[in-house]
């Protein structure tokens, strides 16, 4: 265990020191601003944007700002006095060029490298058998999906993923009062447990319990948010692009149907699998960033874990979903990762550009997301009709 | 389980090790260096026979494009631009036309042609004109007043200033091996000078 452990490491930190998305500069550079003694990070960045170098708002929520400034401030010995300029740098050549840019990487991705290896426990511990926790333990460790999602893709998602694990975990032993608390402070990081929520109120056992898993993370998420609570909050956090791009039609559709279909037909419901078909939806009917996918990895590996036989079909629905962010007019979803080796890579076409000689790559997009629709809800359907787990 | 180890193990070699080569063998042109940083206040209008000219040292053989910020307001500009080449001698050497439709306002403007192989370390003079256009039209490079080792002076109306337009020469590689050995030495280098730096 402890070498597949070590050999687990090494290879993220191959991808955490050479690969590079410009999201963990914008999100360090913003959060910088902690260690000056700022708290509203949401009116900060909008009332100075003429003069700061990088005109980008602050779409997370409160407790990811202070995770990663705090983190950076405690680090700020080993990250060297050269690194406030590199994070000030708005060249993106001499950014990646820069030699200390290996070290600036490696340290700012080793929160992640603990909460991955974190998740990896925590799955473990999920199951009672000892060989299936093990698996669960490996399969987390040995994916390169994981990897890329979490390292070349600089994923700060990867808060709000290990506690809502740990809400998963605390639902399992009938805690689920804690777990709303969890799943709560998970939205702090993150808005997307949010969604989960619906679903763990069913669980209560009477209205008592019910009332108060609504509650309690309704209060919890409250301070967290009412102190930076303005108009600015609300733009920068709240209806964001990717968030509002959650809640279309489609996807309000599906979850609606999900939920009342949990309380007036299903009622004994599972949560488990309630929580992974609402995460699988969210990738199956909106336009989502690559990083989200790491939302949903742990209920993967669960899966896999316990029903092996559908092992080819995560496989197959999860490079689906790789594939269509990887089709986005955006150079940072693939070829731009590798700027550290070369900026000659900027010279090259993006594979959106490239299909467009021959297709339409939105078409193509729109296809592969609705056969991934179409995986999702027949997969729904076992999940809740015929194959409880 | 033993299977998605070894896969995974490969996958990530393969990212990490691999396709950085591929990526590099997938290059037609390589740039010879990065954009110069410039102030978008400080711009040059061009329109009719209104035109510009700037002196450079091609840093490379094989110049085979030149680049430049272009701003293209309200994209009005639907008419030709011809990038003019010249040598030392006053000859023009080669000749690149594209339309204005085809860049927005602000657009890293690429004008390709047929590789001079013996371009390296040559002065050469470039003119760009948008000749059919009229003052409704107007493109516009940007331009800095500093010279650097290879962007020496610009004319703009008759007048010649030191410095010129933030530019970048594109030059068609010997071999694509070359290319890939240079990534990689690239990278080994700074790897080299990280791993004998203090942390």
């Amino acid at each position: 265990m402890k070498k597949l452990l070590l050999l687990a490491i090494v290879l993220r930190l191959l991808v955490a020191g050479l690969l590079f998305h410009p999201d963990i500069k914008i999100y360090n550079f913003q959060s910088s601003f902690l260690s000056r003694g700022i708290l509203d990070i949401y009116s900060y960045l909008i009332e100075n944007k003429k003069t700061l170098p990088f005109k980008e708002e602050f779409a997370y929520f409160p407790l990811t700002y202070f995770a990663i400034g705090g983190y950076q401030w405690m680090v700020s010995p080993i990250l060297g006095n050269d690194f406030d300029s590199w994070l000030n740098n708005a060249s993106s050549g001499s950014v990646v060029k820069d030699p200390n840019i290996f070290r600036y990487l490696i340290v700012l991705k080793f929160p992640y490298l603990i909460l991955d290896i974190l998740i990896a426990f925590l799955l473990k511990k999920y199951f009672d058998d000892k060989k299936k926790g093990e698996k669960a333990f490996t399969l987390w460790l040995f994916n390169p999906f994981t990897i890329v999602l979490i390292y070349a893709f600089s994923n700060v998602e990867i808060f709000a993923v290990a506690l809502t694990l740990i809400a998963l975990l605390l639902t399992r032993q009938k805690r689920f009062l804690l777990a709303s608390g969890v799943l709560a402070l998970s939205a702090g990081f993150k808005v997307y447990p949010v969604l989960l929520i619906p679903f763990l109120f069913l669980k209560g056992k009477d209205l008592k319990e019910k009332t108060l898993i609504i509650l309690v993370p309704i209060l919890t998420l409250a301070a967290i948010i009412l102190p930076f609570w303005s108009s600015l909050f609300v733009q920068s956090a709240l209806i964001s692009g990717w968030t509002t791009r959650i809640a279309n039609p489609n996807f309000v559709i599906v979850t609606s149907i999900l939920f009342f279909y949990a309380w007036i037909i299903d009622r004994k419901i599972k949560l488990f699998n309630y929580w992974f078909i609402i995460l699988l939806f969210i990738f199956s009917f909106s336009h989502f960033h690559i990083a989200w996918l790491l939302w949903v990895a742990p209920f993967i590996v669960i899966l896999a874990i316990k029903k092996p036989v559908l092992s080819t079909f995560f496989l197959f629905i999860t490079i689906l979903a790789f594939l269509i962010p990887m089709l986005y007019n955006d150079k940072s979803m693939t070829i731009s990762l590798f700027r550290i080796y070369s900026t000659w890579y900027d010279l090259l076409p993006t594979p959106f550009s490239v299909i467009e000689k021959f297709y339409d790559p939105v078409s193509l997009q729109t296809i592969i997301q609705s056969a991934l629709a179409g995986g999702s809800l027949v997969f729904a359907y076992k999940l809740l009709g015929r194959d409880k787990t | 389980m033993k299977k998605m180890i070894w896969f995974t193990i490969f996958s990530v070699l393969f990212l990490v090790l691999i396709v950085p080569a591929i990526l590099g063998l997938a290059l037609d042109i390589i740039s010879a260096g990065e954009q110069p940083g410039y102030d978008t206040n400080k711009r040059l209008s061009i329109y009719g026979e209104r035109g510009v000219a700037q002196k450079f040292i091609s840093s490379g053989a094989n110049l085979t494009a030149i680049g430049t910020s272009i701003r293209n307001p309200n994209l009005k500009n639907k008419k030709e631009v011809i990038l003019n080449l010249y040598n030392a001698d006053n000859k023009s050497v080669r000749t690149s036309i594209l339309n204005g439709q085809n860049f927005q306002d602000g657009d890293f403007v690429k004008f390709i042609f047929t590789p001079i192989a013996d371009s390296m370390n040559k002065t050469y003079v470039f003119t760009i004109f948008s000749p059919l256009a009229g003052p409704e039209e107007t493109i516009e490079v940007f331009y800095f007043n500093l010279p650097t080792e290879t962007i020496l002076e610009f004319t703009y109306d008759e007048e010649t200033y030191p410095g010129g337009f933030p530019l970048v020469t594109f030059h068609k590689p010997n071999s694509k091996f070359e290319v890939v050995k240079e990534i990689y030495s690239n990278l080994f280098s700074r790897l080299q000078l990280f791993g004998s730096q203090k942390l």
